[in-house]
């Protein structure tokens, strides 16, 4: 077992954090412009437009993506032996696509979006440097990627076992062996890292696949790809990292509401059953984002509905209802790290109930591409993820600060925060219902309008959000001198 | 009332009852302290509940939602229908500007250059049908227009700087 004291991964998980916090906020600003701009308050040419939407999304992946693997990397190196030298590696990979993205697309233009569907990186009025450098970066970001998935997936399974051993098959098939043996049992955050690390791997070499792909064709033109190959390919590994996330961060909660609660979190057959689902499911449900290719297998189609379905079914049944047994009557002192962390629960089945909708294909042709798509996936990762992130730093700080958070400043902090984005995703979703696109630069009503509604929700939801940043600061000011454990890890431990 | 603004409605429904059962919860904080043996015995009868009602209701919408897929069946494929093709290209449609009432169509989408998507808004703005136009490819849509009026097709797939600009009106029923 690794000692609760580990700074030295403590400091790995600042690192990885603290990134991905401060480029997700970053990516807050430039979002709000991008609603700014369709509310027609802030001049942008199409091009600006689309190279700021491009950056957007491309870097919001990776800074939750880094969130997650952080949060997780910190957890699992309590259990298991992970190298951070690995992990440094991993990581300079990932910063290093991340500056050849920020670079092709704020100073080439480079407007190919973060789906870069094939051919479209070549049909652009970009400089052709910028679409190197953002393939490049974005093969960069993937080798990180999966460097640190190999040597998660390679901990987990050295510290249980073996594959058998980490899914935990004896535990649920012959319980009474497995018991006898003495055999560890993984907790429940090593189902997400063992998912994390296998899809992840999968993804990756899809991306990987498709990344060099495009740059062999970028370096010769005569290269033909095909589309609805790349597509596949493209919304296999987008979509499964987008899932990977939310799984990754899910880890937190694992840790994280039980410190919160005073309560115990084991590892069951129910959890185990329900992780292995998700870890088949994730790698099915992404024929969703095809439903209008009619040429696609008409298999997969109805494999997508089905796939999209389920995955519904161990959120809900298994990490949402499992939560809430923890908090119900369990007198959690609100904090605000308890409050992000059980908000972020609601945001995940917000978004989960507008995806299942755009899930069912004859509902689909009504939503498909408008903007009811970024509405959920808005919800899930601002309303979900970030939530899960920040209250996770906000445990972390409230175990270790003589400081306490005033209630007023919980209050504050909770409407501006949940108010505002409650109104800036009603923006996207009433824009979706009502058919207009996504990805426009210059929206046909009633977009507009509900632009401007939501660009002052989103405003509101930053100024939230920065609160909550100061209120941070103040409470990492409140360290007792000479401290150097991580008092919630030893007591969750303990 | 669209058929998509009927479905912000239903995801109302859902997420203000999901959004109550976690105030609930979260109320019940304020309550007097529950051993967690008691909340877990209670709650794992109450979860096996939750599992089977949830996989009825999703399997039984997955059956309700098969005969409504936009997919052409083999029948439909070999009817008697006016055939459209369509051309997208960055960024306009290439296709006829007028169109019959209560006749069925099949469009035939394709793409000369990357993709693109083929939406039709009717004359009050909804969005009706859609299918990807992909170079390559031909994907064919069958669509029978009731009402005469003005539509409009829109690229509803990001297709490079001009993409909002993408559309072509075009007319059904009256002048042929």
């Amino acid at each position: 077992m690794m000692p609760t004291s580990d700074n030295t991964g403590r400091r790995v998980m600042v690192l990885y954090m603290g990134t991905g916090l401060a480029l997700t906020a970053s990516m807050m600003f430039a979002g709000l412009m991008l609603r700014a701009s369709q509310a027609g308050w802030m001049p942008m040419s199409p091009g600006q437009f689309y190279a700021v939407l491009t950056l957007h999304g491309a870097v919001v992946i990776v800074a939750l993506m880094l969130c997650g693997m952080g949060g997780l990397w910190f957890l699992m190196r309590r259990q298991t032996s992970l190298s951070v030298a690995a992990a440094v590696i991993a990581y300079a990979c990932i910063a290093a696509g991340a500056a050849a993205v920020i670079a092709a697309t704020l100073f080439g233009g480079f407007a190919g979006l973060y789906t870069f569907l094939a051919p479209l990186p070549f049909h652009g009025s970009w400089p052709y440097w910028s679409t190197g450098a953002f393939l490049i970066g974005m093969t960069l970001i993937t080798i990180g990627w999966m460097a640190w998935c190999m040597q998660m997936l390679g901990a987990v399974l050295r510290a249980y076992g073996g594959a058998l051993g980490a899914l935990a098959w004896d535990f649920v098939w012959h319980r009474k062996a497995f018991d006898a043996s003495g055999k560890p049992l993984p907790p429940p955050e090593a189902f997400p890292a063992l998912m994390a690390g296998f899809d992840g791997m999968l993804a990756g070499m899809s991306a990987m696949l498709l990344g060099v792909a495009l740059i062999v064709r970028w370096l010769d033109a005569r290269v033909l790809i095909n589309p609805l190959w790349a597509k596949n390919l493209t919304y296999f590994f987008a979509h499964t990292y987008a899932n990977l996330i939310i799984y990754m961060l899910a880890a937190l909660i694992y840790v994280g509401l039980p410190y919160a609660t005073g309560r115990k979190y084991h590892t069951s057959a129910a959890l185990v059953v329900g992780w292995w689902c998700s870890m088949v499911l994730t790698l099915t449900n992404y024929f969703h984002h095809l439903y209008m290719d009619f040429v696609q297998p008409g298999p997969f189609q109805y494999l997508g509905e089905l796939s999209s379905y389920l995955s519904a079914v161990p959120v809900t049944v298994v990490t949402i209802f499992s939560a809430l047994m923890l908090v119900w009557r369990s007198g959690m002192k609100w904090t605000l790290g308890a409050i992000f962390m059980y908000t972020g629960l609601i945001g995940w089945v917000v978004g989960g109930i507008g995806a299942e909708i755009d899930a069912t294909v004859p509902f689909n042709v009504h939503l498909h591409n408008t903007l009811w798509v970024p509405a959920h996936f808005h919800t899930y990762l601002v309303g979900g993820c970030v939530l899960f992130a920040v209250g996770w730093v906000f445990l972390c700080l409230e175990s270790r600060s003589i400081r306490r958070t005033r209630i007023l400043v919980r209050w504050v902090v909770g409407l501006l925060t949940f108010g505002g984005m409650a109104v800036f995703l009603m923006g996207f979703y009433c824009a979706g219902a009502y058919g207009v696109p996504r990805r426009y630069a210059i929206e046909p009503a009633p977009g507009p309008e509900l632009a401007k509604i939501a660009s002052i929700g989103a405003a509101v939801m930053i100024i939230g959000f920065a609160l909550a940043f100061a209120e941070g600061v103040r409470l990492r000011f409140g360290y007792p001198e000479g401290e150097a454990t991580i008092r919630m890890t030893q007591e969750v431990e303990a | 009332m669209s058929v998509a603004v009927k479905l912000l409605v239903m995801f109302l429904v859902f997420a203000g009852a999901a959004i109550t059962i976690f105030l609930a919860v979260a109320y019940s904080t304020h309550l007097p302290v529950s051993e967690q043996h008691d909340v877990q015995q209670r709650g794992y009868a109450i979860r096996g509940r939750w599992f089977l009602a949830l996989v009825l209701f999703l399997i039984a919408s997955f059956a309700i939602s098969i005969p409504f897929y936009p997919y052409m069946s083999a029948p439909a494929a070999l009817a008697p229908a006016r055939k459209v093709p369509v051309i997208a290209e960055q960024y306009a449609f290439i296709m006829a500007s007028h169109l019959p009432v209560d006749k069925p169509i099949i469009f035939e989408v394709t793409s000369r250059d990357v993709n693109h998507d083929f939406g039709i808004y009717n004359p009050r703005g909804h969005l009706i049908a859609q299918v990807q136009a992909m170079p390559d490819y031909t994907n064919y849509l069958r669509v029978i227009f009731h009402k005469p009026g003005q539509y409009t097709a829109r690229c509803l797939e990001y297709c490079g700087i001009g993409h909002a600009i993408m559309a072509k009106t075009f007319t059904v029923g009256g002048k042929q």
